[in-house]
């Protein structure tokens, strides 16, 4: 049957094509990457807020760095120097007080307001007050005005770690007027969170345009701040999946990508693009549940020892790329307190046997916990996973797999209930007392079931780390991480890599461990 | 004028009521009563998840502190019994409220508001083309069954239905945005475009609204390459059932006699053949909007479509129960809406189901 389409269908047909087509060509015209004087960077969002007193992850954190400027700084980007700020500091003998006195007097928030010690003493106090996530930063610590230029902080216990804790993004100086006139308060009261996010108060380089906490950021420049003014007046931060980020980041679409993994950076083309590698401040490692009717045989010291001898590191690190970093200790190798990474553990295969036989362990299927959703700098956990399995199965060990939603599988680590897994660990604040989470009686100790007193010898180093004051620290910390990985409890996998990589349109930018791209330094 | 009994007791009847006002009252009330459904559901189902929200919404640090935990619970309203919980949701619900999002502090209707223009910009522009295409394709395989052309329809339309959607998106951006610069990149403007003044939502229409020529540009660039890919799979069912159906109609006598009246063939195809075969493929059609505006997860995530798709994935993996719940309120009445046009619909194709 012979049928010709009717001249509507035609006309239809016709005019959708040339509008695609004519769509299609103005986006080719979009070729030309980001536009003048907008920077855009991509990265899978997670963002809850931009509050700084309540925010307390990667993408809020990389926001909070461009708008709030902090008491204290890393120098240049060097974690174990914490310096000048805001403020400048003096520790007292017994690292109970610190004195700040403010320094930068020409300091202004974004609607000119000048940067008091009443905004200082303000901030310190909301991120008590309201209960947010960070506000453990400040546990334990009284602030008190003493005049228009000085604070003291006093802790109940010597703080060593608070140099190292106030560059922190989340203890970042606010606008207190305009903030309490915005139900801001100190206490958990505080509404001021929602304003916050579309009306940022801060006294950085940036200020927010416009905020959506699934989609994209916009900052502007502050036309206030007292810094060299940053040479892109706009930053513009996406959600974007890894994935797609490969091709943007090649397209000129954006600049600067946050999220490649290594596999990722290995597919780009080097001369198109500049690639950041930093250590990453996350530790990845096993756990090993010390409860046997939980663990089973991870409740034998000689079986988890056997599991440490048992991995292939250098297969490992090939899955974090280059630059992974072994790791002897939960500790990143960059901090005061790790254990030197050469003292790390190799694969030993006839150690493993005999620890086997000691621990009677009869080939058991042992459950293994892990996140399947879930990416540390580009590491995937759930290869990981699958890696650590074949691993040990060759050297007679039996793993069963439990693949969970991070959010589930968070959950019952928490709960104590899991008796082997993989755990991840990002630092609050680059200072090994930041890890006392993984000795006896710690909050991550405790989802092991390691309670203090279970192991004395421990509880002792522990003390005396705790007690050590200036150089003694860090060599006290590494004996004490050092004999706390020896029980296996914990057995460091891998310090992954944090890759930023950037447009070759960018021609000069500051990345380091600190702010991982800082927008205002970028050229 | 004296007025007759029988007359008394025709005024005192309820006035008659239209057929088609009684189906769509009958068919509102049943709507009322599903949505009330799904609200349990919805509800229940969240609540069988076997993992504390509250874990999920604390940092590592607050989760430690029992007090903190005790605080979100009471804040959050979790430490009630289940069945306040539930009339507390129900009541809220009542008043237009869904809630406020546990991990963005932001009410929830707000987010649905913001995201769902994007699933539907991205759903119209799929049905669309899958309609366009899908049954034109399909006509054309039963017009000219097992002939190359025919064979050749329905091996694109198994490919159609068959290719992970993922993977299409990503081959499709590289080679249509990446290599041959044709299409928009992610998003649903360039990076540095601002949004066109907020009326419905729906960027191509905003833009048009506000005289944005170049946003309008912009915006339809960016749409094209997820709404073809997205199609892609309703344009494969939509051919195999439109095939199917035609080929079921193309026997029957009253074609065979149109035929034989010596109606012109374009006239027997359209007026007779299709209109016969479109009440199956209308609800296919039907389903596959729904489908569509409820949002494309895989779509969204890789065009960065933040569309309700993105907005329901981050809900589930981060555990926000009032995210979950509404989105899942707003898939269900999607749905019912839907399903609620095409029944009408019907009516109006097929003059066998209309309501007389």
């Amino acid at each position: 049957m012979k049928i010709r389409l009717p001249r509507r269908a035609l006309a239809i047909g016709s005019a959708l094509a040339l509008t695609f087509g004519l769509a299609a060509c103005s986006g080719g015209d979009s070729e030309g990457g980001a536009a003048g004087d907008a920077i855009v960077a991509e990265t899978a969002f997670n963002l809850k807020t931009i509050d700084p007193h309540r925010q307390f992850e990667f993408t809020g954190s990389t926001i909070d760095n461009a708008i709030y400027q902090t008491a204290l700084e890393f120098e240049d980007g060097d974690l174990t120097k914490p310096t000048d700020g805001l403020c400048s500091y003096e520790m007292s003998d017994n690292d109970k007080k610190m004195t700040l006195t403010l320094k930068q007097k020409d300091a202004k928030f974004s609607n000119g307001d000048p940067v008091t010690v009443d905004d200082i003493v303000f901030s310190f106090k909301r991120l008590q007050g309201i209960e947010g996530n960070p506000s453990f930063f400040l546990d334990g610590v009284t602030v008190k005005k003493v005049d228009d230029e000085t604070i003291e902080l006093i802790s109940k216990n010597p703080n060593p770690a608070l140099p190292y804790i106030l560059p922190n993004s989340s203890i970042g100086i606010v606008n207190s007027k305009v903030v309490k006139d915005n139900e801001g308060t100190t206490d958990e009261n505080d509404g001021a969170e929602q304003f916050l996010n579309q009306n940022s108060q801060g006294s950085g380089p940036y200020k927010v345009e416009t905020y959506d906490a699934d989609s994209k950021v916009v900052l502007t420049a502050n036309e206030h701040y007292n810094g060299p003014a940053p040479k892109f007046s706009k930053v513009v931060l996406r959600n974007v999946s890894a994935e797609t980020q490969v091709t943007d980041i090649q397209s000129g679409q954006a600049d600067v990508s946050f999220d490649l993994s290594s596999d990722q950076v290995e597919t780009l083309d080097k001369n198109a693009v500049q690639i950041s590698s930093l250590p990453s401040t996350r530790s990845i490692y096993i756990f090993n549940n010390t409860d046997e009717e939980i663990g089973g045989p991870t409740a034998d010291p000689n079986f988890r020892k056997a599991v440490a001898s048992a991995l292939d590191y250098d297969k490992i690190l090939d899955l974090a790329g280059e630059n992974g970093q072994r790791m002897a200790s939960p500790v990143p190798n960059e901090f005061n307190g790790a254990v030197p990474k050469d003292q790390a553990p190799d694969r030993d295969l006839d150690k493993t046997k005999k620890l086997l036989d000691k621990a009677g362990y009869d080939g058991e299927a042992v459950p293994f916990h892990y996140a399947s959703d879930q990416a540390v700098n580009g590491m995937d956990i759930a290869q990981l996973a699958q890696t650590i399995q074949a691993q040990l199965k060759e050297a007679g060990i039996k793993l069963s797999l439990k693949p969970a939603p991070s959010a589930t599988q968070l959950d019952g680590f928490r709960a104590a209930e899991q008796p082997m897994g993989i755990g991840t660990w990002g630092a609050d604040y680059p200072d090994p007392s930041n890890y006392n989470v993984f000795v006896p009686g710690g909050s991550v100790a405790e989802r092991v079931n390691w309670a203090e007193g279970d192991n004395t010898e421990i509880d002792e180093l522990a003390a005396a780390a705790t007690k050590a004051e200036g150089d003694d620290r860090s060599p006290a910390y590494a004996k004490l991480f050092q004999a706390t990985t020896e029980t296996g409890i914990w057995v460091p996998l891998v310090q992954p890599v944090s890759t930023v990589v950037v447009s070759n349109r960018i021609e000069s930018y500051v990345s380091n461990a600190d702010v991982t791209f800082d927008f205002a330094k970028a050229e | 004028m004296s007025v007759s009994a029988t007359d008394q007791q025709k005024n005192l009847r309820p006035p008659k009521i239209h057929p088609l006002l009684r189906f769509v009252l009958v068919r509102i009330g049943i709507s009322i009563l599903l949505i009330w459904g799904v609200t349990v559901v919805t509800f229940l189902m969240t609540n069988l998840v076997p993992t504390d929200p509250v874990a999920a919404i604390l940092g590592d640090r607050a989760a430690a502190d029992p007090e903190i935990v005790a605080q979100t619970r009471e804040r959050l309203g979790l430490d009630q019994p289940l069945i306040v919980q539930y009339f507390t949701y129900l009541g809220n619900l009542l008043q237009g409220d869904l809630g406020v999002s546990n991990q963005t502090r932001v009410p929830v209707l707000e987010s649905i508001g913001q995201v769902f223009p994007a699933s539907i910009e991205l759903g119209i522009g799929a049905i669309l083309l899958s309609v366009i295409i899908g049954l034109l394709l399909g006509l054309l395989s039963a017009l000219k069954q097992n002939t190359i052309v025919d064979h050749a329809i329905r091996t694109l339309s198994l490919i159609g239905i068959s290719a992970p959607t993922f993977w299409i998106a990503a081959v499709g951006y590289f080679v249509f945005f990446f290599k041959l610069r044709v299409v928009g990149g992610a998003g649903r403007l360039d990076p540095w475009m601002t949004p066109p003044p907020r009326v419905t939502g729906l960027y191509t229409v905003d833009s048009l609204l506000a005289g944005q020529m170049a946003t309008f540009t912009n915006a339809l660039g960016h749409l094209i390459l997820p709404s073809c890919v997205l199609a892609l799979f309703t344009i494969g069912l939509l051919t195999r059932f439109s095939r199917s159906s035609v080929l079921d109609i193309i026997k029957l006598d009253y074609v065979t006699a149109a035929r034989a009246k010596g109606l012109a063939p374009r006239t027997v195809v359209f007026k007779y053949i299709f209109r016969g075969a479109l009440v199956p493929i209308i609800t296919v059609v039907g389903l596959a909007f729904g489908s569509l505006l409820s949002g494309a997860v895989l779509t969204e995530t890789v065009f960065a479509w933040n569309g309700l798709g993105q907005y329901a994935y981050r809900g589930a993996t981060t555990l926000d129960l009032p995210v979950i719940m509404g989105v899942g309120l707003v898939i269900g009445i999607v749905y019912i809406i839907v399903n609620f046009v095409v029944d009408l619909i019907y009516g109006f194709v097929d003059p066998r189901v209309r309501v007389r």
